[in-house]
């Protein structure tokens, strides 16, 4: 009897355990950003508006998600030209697409805290694979994510004609992010 | 041939700074004006390049230029030169002088603050940046460059009308002796 109380508590907690493991991002403290090498001169922006939802637990991975709303609008790399190229149709096409979205519900422990979520970024109309390696670092009720990927923009057409050639602006774009999470 | 100005007429190497300036200041106001236009495109981004150049090429030149004023001397007006007419060529010139600095100051300026492509000088080295990316000073200086083009196609109006003056309706020698001086003494 004291078993059974015990295993349906134990039931109980799992179930209901997906709770603790989701997390709010404070925005003020959060950031995602992109950097790349444009005829060599290396540049960097960030998302000013982004919305994650994550459902994490280090000790449990099979529950785990990340969904990521980024609003392509809000890129900003200090530069009022170049940020207005970016929403441009050889860009971003903010017109056509004004949202990326990343999504991952496979994760790895690579040990000593650091983690790669293989999930599928959809942007500019087209979704492909791509896997964030972050570090989570948790203390009770609050957490930190830094992570970084790092993509090929022509898989998804970003900056195609003119600007396609890799001398003048390097296929390689890494994306950083840092989320300052609170459980929910 | 004399190196140094004589207080009667300019010597070469004035003379070759004032017409090889005055026709990079023409050709740079004009590809300035074309380029705006242009699509924003990395097609196009040689003629930006053109721009940048020949402008570094023009600051390097006025450099020189107010260095060998100041060794080599200037001419005297010529007589018949009214007063008021000298102080307002005298005038002019020191506004073209601060304009023909300041313009590739404030491009050279404008580009290093807008923080985009690294600039090169007819494609033989990096131009090293003057300040870190900078949106406030960015505007500040495009604003500069702006109207500064348009205060010197004002002040170039001024000073080639005051020597087409002087040449045409005072027939005096102000404009030959900015020219060889066979063009004086034809043989």
């Amino acid at each position: 009897m004291l078993l059974r109380s015990a295993l349906l508590s134990a039931a109980l907690m799992l179930a209901f355990g997906a709770h603790a493991a989701d997390w709010q991002a404070d925005p003020a403290a959060s950031t995602l950003g992109f950097s790349g090498t444009a005829e060599s001169e290396a540049f960097e922006g960030l998302f000013k508006t982004f919305v994650p939802a994550i459902t994490f637990d280090p000790a449990q991975l099979s529950g785990a998600r990340f969904e990521v709303e980024i609003s392509l609008g809000s890129a900003d790399t200090k530069n009022a030209d170049r940020d207005e190229t970016l929403r441009g149709e050889d860009f971003f096409s903010v017109a056509s697409f004004p949202d990326a979205r990343y999504v991952a519900t496979a994760f790895r422990d690579l040990g000593g805290g650091r983690f790669a979520a293989d999930g599928r970024l959809s942007l500019r109309g087209v979704e492909k694979p791509v896997t964030l390696e972050f570090t989570w670092s948790q203390e009770g009720e609050t957490a930190t994510l830094q992570g970084k990927a790092t993509l090929n923009r022509l898989d998804f057409g970003v900056g195609g004609g003119d600007w396609a050639d890799a001398s003048t602006i390097a296929h390689e774009v890494g994306v950083t992010t840092r989320l300052s999470l609170r459980a929910k | 041939m004399p190196l140094r100005n004589t207080d009667d007429r300019w010597a070469w190497p004035s003379m070759t700074l004032h017409w090889l300036i005055a026709a990079l200041i023409l050709a740079l106001l004009a590809v300035g004006m074309v380029m705006v236009e242009l699509p924003r495109s990395p097609r196009y981004f040689w003629v930006y390049d053109l721009h940048k150049s020949l402008g570094l090429a023009v600051l390097a030149l006025m450099l020189l230029r107010l260095g060998w004023r100041l060794y080599a001397g200037a001419p005297r007006p010529v007589p018949g030169t009214s007063a008021a007419q000298h102080l307002l060529a005298q005038g002019v010139h020191l506004a073209i002088y601060v304009l023909a600095l300041a313009m590739p100051i404030s491009g050279w300026l404008y580009d290093s603050a807008s923080g985009l492509r690294a600039m090169k000088f007819f494609g033989a080295f990096t131009v090293p940046k003057l300040v870190a990316p900078d949106p406030a000073l960015k505007d500040l200086a495009h604003a500069v460059h702006e109207w500064g083009a348009w205060v010197l196609i004002a002040l170039i109006v001024l000073h080639a009308g005051g020597a087409l003056i002087h040449h045409l309706v005072q027939r005096d020698r102000t404009l030959s002796r900015m020219l060889p001086a066979s063009f004086e003494n034809p043989r």
